[in-house]
């Protein structure tokens, strides 16, 4: 495997990653927002559809996107309108998959950091004359940021590493789909385990940067 | 004119609470946990399972949301945004209701609020570096800024040093007039009532029990046994050692034995309750007194309670609190570790319901 075959796995790696993840930020922190603060009836139901891509076998969660984003479902049909043609087993079908996958962990470190924001704080605001949405943007939305950083950090971290969900809905396309996960692999199956190593050290490499980072400055206390 | 009638039951708790008040500075006196704080929430609109009315100068605000009833509050823990500066804090509520005043207006309110809190020297610095007593003076002026139809405050002295209570309570007591704002503040501290409150409420066990002038109701004698334990800062699990007459001789839970009168209503006390102003400090044992209580106690820390001194102290194993004036604990050479002599009236131990 050559250096360029390396350094396209890796780059195509982070940007379905980093797509991934912004993909997820928004509805990731509105969904941890409304577990942390919210009171309505279908919060466990929310709670457990949320999670569930987290204990699901990755192949089953792809197989599910595949059907979903084929033609013969609407939203697949819907896409297809929009992207001329079906997402699927291109390098967006790979971002959709890592999305879908890490989006739990995104939610959860969005909800424990609105967990660790004091209500007295938000319910001060509120008698300073500050609507809801003020509330949210200039006091919820601030202090939880360590947290829903730490859960972003993860959900790339995640979307970097996914293998089961992508393999399906993206496939192995070298330089177009191939993402590390896929790469070691494919290097496995053709028994060049040197490239195999190679590549895992890389990602082991990412993950252990991204996660490092984001424990030194966004884990541990909330204030 | 304002005034609420508020309901609410929640676990085992039953508030059941109205009053009515005209004076510019109104109390809520109580102990902890006899509703005080949840009353107080309930009319700043942040108690949404607390049923009833409002009214301010006539008008309902019980159905608006917090941030239209024009309430301020300063919680007891000041509650500050720790992401913001002293002075992003304090014009945090001019984004609202207080940004239809003239700008003129709103600066020299702020002028002011900064000048008479002394919040100068702190403007520029994080809200999360500040010591308490500093907390309380931003979230105060937080609070005044946006100028609200009524400013709530939660014991807004606890947690200030005795120089600074001094100057803030002349500050507290002038808003309704220099500012044109009643305040309604709770506390258990009837010092903090009679320096700020023209009326006062006492709240026992979520019911408004009696209302009136502070000195009126912190001296009214048909209070005893009910009101005036309700301040009070000793409390102590007894038993009935003996029964001798008018007397009981009784035993704290670290072994203390006690002389106190017999009250009707009352014959074998369970808890009994002193203040700390009823406590006198001795030197040395004084030899015959009237008396009947007088025994060792370890000085642990002193307190600044305003004008005075609230003595921490330990006997037989239990906090003591004894509530002096500082000339009193100069004369005495209050210290901590310094072993002094306490003198309780028999009649002075009262039982607690």
């Amino acid at each position: 495997m050559s250096v360029a075959e390396v350094i396209d796995v890796v780059l195509l790696s982070l940007r379905v990653g980093l797509v991934s993840t912004l993909l997820i930020l928004v509805p990731g922190v509105a969904v941890g927002y409304l577990l942390a603060r919210g009171h309505f009836r279908g919060k466990t139901v929310l709670r457990v559809l949320v999670t569930l891509p987290m204990v699901l076998p990755p192949v089953a969660v792809g197989l599910l996107l595949l059907v979903l984003f084929s033609q013969r479902f609407a939203v697949g049909s819907f896409l297809g309108n929009v992207f001329g043609g079906t997402v699927l087993f291109t390098w967006w079908a790979a971002v959709i998959a890592s999305a879908v996958m890490s989006f739990p962990l995104l939610v959860l470190g969005a909800e424990s950091g609105f967990r660790g924001v004091p209500r007295r704080l938000e319910q001060v605001a509120a008698t300073l004359g500050a609507a809801p949405g003020r509330v949210f943007l200039e006091v919820s939305l601030p202090l939880a940021r360590r947290g829903i950083l730490h859960g972003a950090a993860f959900a790339f971290v995640r979307g970097l590493g996914e293998y089961g969900a992508t393999a399906l809905v993206a496939g192995d396309a070298p330089g177009r789909t191939r993402t590390l996960a896929l790469a070691i692999f494919e290097r496995i199956e053709s028994f060049q385990d040197r490239d195999a190593l190679v590549l895992s050290a890389i990602a082991i490499a990412l993950a252990l940067v991204t996660v490092g980072a984001a424990e030194l400055f966004f884990g541990g206390r909330e204030r | 004119m304002r005034s609420f009638d508020l309901r609410a039951s929640y676990g085992g708790f039953e508030l059941q609470a109205a009053a009515r008040w005209e004076s510019p500075c109104a109390a809520l006196f109580g102990a902890s946990g006899a509703g005080k704080s949840t009353v107080l929430e309930a009319i700043a609109g942040l108690r949404p399972g607390v049923r009833g009315s409002v009214e301010l100068d006539g008008t309902r605000v019980d159905r608006l949301p917090a941030h239209r009833r024009c309430i301020g509050w300063v919680p007891q823990d000041s509650a500050l945004f720790p992401h913001k500066s002293v002075r992003e804090n304090l014009l945090f509520g001019d984004h609202g209701r207080g940004a239809t005043g003239e700008a003129s207006v709103r600066e020299r309110r702020f002028d002011e609020v900064v000048e008479t809190l002394e919040l100068e020297p702190l403007l520029e610095r994080s809200a999360a570096d500040l010591s308490g007593g500093e907390r309380q003076r931003v979230a105060i002026g937080r609070a005044l800024l946006p100028a609200p139809r009524l400013l709530l405050l939660d014991e807004p002295l606890a947690s200030l040093d005795r120089p600074l209570r001094a100057r803030l309570v002349p500050y507290l007591r002038d808003i309704p007039e220099r500012m044109g704002i009643p305040v309604f503040l709770v506390s258990h501290d009837p010092l903090e009532v009679s320096a700020l409150a023209q009326e006062v409420f006492v709240i026992e066990a979520g019911r408004i029990v009696t209302s009136g002038a502070p000195a009126s109701v912190f001296a009214s004698a048909a209070s005893w046994g009910g009101l005036r334990t309700l301040g009070a800062e000793n409390r102590f699990e007894v038993r009935v050692l003996e029964r001798a007459g008018g007397t009981l001789r009784i035993e704290t839970a670290g072994g203390l034995a006690l002389s106190m009168v017999r009250v009707e209503g009352f014959p074998e006390p369970e808890r009994v309750a002193v203040r700390a102003e009823d406590v006198l400090i001795a030197e040395r044992d004084p030899g015959v007194v009237s008396a009947r209580n007088v025994f060792g106690a370890d000085v642990v820390r002193i307190e600044p309670l305003g004008e005075q001194l609230l003595v921490h102290l330990e006997a037989a194993g239990e906090p003591w609190c004894v509530k002096i004036t500082p000339q009193a604990a100069k004369a005495l050479g209050v210290e901590p570790g310094k072993r002094l002599v306490l003198l309780v009236k028999a009649h002075q131990i009262l039982p607690v319901r």
